[in-house]
């Protein structure tokens, strides 16, 4: 992921063309993982079926058929509704823990065939990983199957990894739940398969909640609210140290590949972080929303209808990706504010004062590392 | 719960039933220029709204003393309205006299037990409150109770610290402030499944409520973390209870439900005292953020300990 990143600023590289991407309504998520677990935990917190499922379009005895797949759109609505629960603020955080370890006994509704099929055995590569690179690596190769709703990009800064989280496809609220149920999921893997809790540093960009005690609980406090960007970071180090041999795991490492595979496996990323991505690896060519619809394969009217439907629009995502280089080029390469401007296309340097401070709330001088 | 109790809901009907066909029996109908509006509607809605309350009562108690008094004395308040509403619709032969039986001998028999059963109500509370003392120390709110544990959650500990750390402004007594947490609780819920897990948070918070005093207070804070609230407790007596529940936790032998396999567990818990510097007086926030301190450090603590020992 990270490669797409560096290539925004060597003038030598070749415009990126959009890959294939998922949209809010795209049914491709496996109804049988994640969404499975989490209408599982809703239920067993004495939350009615039928609240439950209201206005997802989603019927209970479907789930069990294996084959239903779900759009971001239906996830969206299912958490939406699990957040009315009295006691909703630690479903996230349960979920979490769950994401990334097979439970030993396979809930009712997976049938254990099938379900041993892809994810299981990318489940076992990163319950077999060695270290946390490894587990990373997969990790991010796979991010797709694991969740699709948040977009992962992984930045090494100085001493330490940066793990970026951002919405694929038009979260709106639901993005603190997903993300407090990612890091709750990395953070609990590291947990497990390290034996001792890694000192991560938490960034998120919402406002601390009333109900900080889940993160005291979940997240071992580290935890940054109102930052610029949703980040995990760790030091360096932490990154090969050994982990121990996982004994405990019931599918074996040479369990058979079975062919069955979710439509999940084409998509590139979704519909909004394609877009940013476009955007950041095309910057040199001071992208448009004309340019960008044509490289889209759309007309002007129908990418906006699109971004709209993603909860969007062409100068939020633009605005986004602009913002993200110039942190990253201030911070960590140590660029001028010259630089930076005549890099973003900004008529001086005035105009890129301007403009980021009304993208972070701050000058361009008062950023240094992420926060 | 009501359908464990449909005989009573089965006995009222019958006896109304029967009290309208041995009515109709006896007696005739009034013209409807006879009938008496207003009556119907007062004495109507009487008997309706005893109904009601039944039907409450009924769908929220167990079956028990206390229920077989309520719902009696609640028949009889019905059944007594009902026979007076028959009364408006129904003329009666003077000869018959059994309608004024209904009427006035069901109305106090039906007080007369509807008062016992309040009675009895009014200890059963008193003892339920003895219980639920640990749980929720004088202020009362269901909403606030935590689904798996039916302890109250960090919100309700908050609240009551800021009720409660003013009046130990004053006092020479310190506060303590016990943060509780299971040592790899993850371990549970990725073997055995989150309700295995549920299940010992409950367990757990069970026996600690049984170790500790009558003024001191158990919430659920979040996850596996509990937090102990002891009123009017130094750090010697703190520390001692601390030890305490850490025993009596690594001593306890739980069960999971599919084998009969024990399970024991250990906890790590954080200390902390208010303040006794009045400058600086503490806050909920203040106390519970050095309370997760002190469990950071006591967590770090055992896990160096563990290293020297493997």
């Amino acid at each position: 992921m990270s490669h797409n990143l560096h290539t925004a600023y060597e003038d030598v590289s070749p415009t990126y063309k959009p890959g294939k991407y998922f949209e809010i309504d795209t049914s491709f998520i496996p109804a049988h993982q994640w969404p499975s677990t989490m209408i599982d935990l809703a239920l067993s917190r004495g939350m009615e079926e039928h609240k439950l499922l209201r206005g997802t379009g989603i019927f209970f005895e479907d789930i069990a058929t294996n084959n239903l797949q779900l759009t971001p759109q239906q996830c969206f609505q299912l958490i939406k509704n699990m957040q009315k629960h009295s006691h909703s603020q630690e479903f996230s955080f349960l979920l979490g823990h769950q994401i990334f370890s097979a439970p030993a006994h396979p809930t009712t509704h997976h049938n254990p065939t099938t379900h041993h099929s892809t994810i299981s055995h990318e489940k076992n590569n990163l319950h077999n990983s060695d270290n946390l690179q490894q587990a990373l690596d997969v990790l991010l190769a796979q991010q797709i199957q694991w969740m699709p709703l948040l977009n992962l990009r992984s930045v090494y800064e100085q001493d330490r990894l940066v793990i970026y989280w951002q919405d694929a496809c038009g979260a709106e609220t639901t993005q603190i739940f997903l993300l407090e149920m990612m890091f709750t999921a990395l953070n609990s893997l590291t947990r497990w398969r390290s034996g001792e809790s890694y000192p991560w540093e938490f960034y998120l960009t919402h406002k601390k909640p009333d109900y900080i005690e889940q993160y005291d609980v979940h997240l071992n406090s580290n935890v940054q609210f109102s930052s610029q960007t949703n980040a995990m970071a760790i030091a360096r180090d932490y990154l090969h140290r050994p982990w121990k041999i996982n004994h405990s795991d019931q599918f074996a490492s040479n369990s058979p590949i079975e062919s069955h595979t979710s439509t999940a496996l084409e998509f590139q990323r979704g519909f909004l972080a394609e877009t940013y991505t476009y955007l950041q690896n095309n910057i040199r060519h001071n992208p448009n929303l004309e340019q960008t619809a044509v490289d889209f394969g759309m007309s002007n009217a129908s990418f906006k209808r699109k971004l709209k439907k993603h909860h969007s629009h062409f100068q939020a995502q633009y605005d986004l990706a602009r913002r993200d280089l110039a942190i990253m080029w201030l911070s960590q390469k140590g660029w001028t504010n010259e630089q930076v401007a005549k890099k973003l296309h900004f008529y001086d340097v005035a105009n890129l004062r301007r403009a980021f401070k009304k993208w972070t709330g701050k000058l361009p001088q008062a950023i240094e590392k992420m926060g | 719960m009501l359908k464990h109790h449909k005989w009573k809901l089965f006995f009222v009907a019958m006896s109304a039933n029967l009290a309208l066909i041995a009515s109709l029996a006896v007696a005739d109908l009034k013209l409807l220029a006879e009938i008496n509006w207003l009556d119907v509607l007062s004495e109507g809605g009487a008997a309706a709204l005893a109904l009601v309350w039944l039907v409450l009562i009924l769908h929220s108690r167990p079956t028990g003393r206390v229920t077989q008094y309520l719902s009696l004395g609640l028949s009889g308040i019905f059944l007594a309205g009902f026979q007076d509403l028959l009364d408006e619709f129904i003329r009666f032969p003077d000869a018959v006299q059994w309608d004024h039986w209904i009427e006035s001998g069901c109305m106090p028999i039906g007080l007369y037990f509807l008062t016992l059963g309040i009675y009895h109500w009014h200890k059963e509370q008193l003892s339920i409150n003895a219980q639920l003392r640990k749980r929720e120390r004088l202020f009362r709110e269901h909403r606030s109770m935590d689904f798996t544990t039916n302890l109250s959650g960090a919100d309700y500990l908050r609240k009551q610290l800021t009720q409660t750390l003013p009046e130990h402004r004053h006092a020479t007594n310190t506060l303590a402030l016990l943060l509780i947490d299971v040592d790899n609780f993850n371990e549970i819920n990725r073997c055995y499944g989150h309700q295995q897990g549920d299940h010992l948070l409950q367990s757990l918070s069970e026996l600690i409520l049984l170790s500790i005093r009558r003024n001191d207070l158990l919430c659920r804070y979040a996850g596996d973390r509990f937090a102990l609230i002891l009123p009017n407790t130094g750090r010697v007596v703190a520390e001692k209870m601390a030890s305490e529940i850490s025993m009596l936790v690594q001593h306890f032998a739980y069960k999971t439900f599919t084998q009969d396999e024990s399970l024991f567990h250990s906890v790590s818990i954080g200390v902390a005292l208010t303040s006794i510097d009045s400058s600086t007086p503490d806050s909920a926030e203040s106390l519970i953020e050095r309370a997760n301190l002190a469990l950071l450090h006591a967590k770090e603590k055992r896990r160096m300990a563990m290293q020297q020992a493997a």
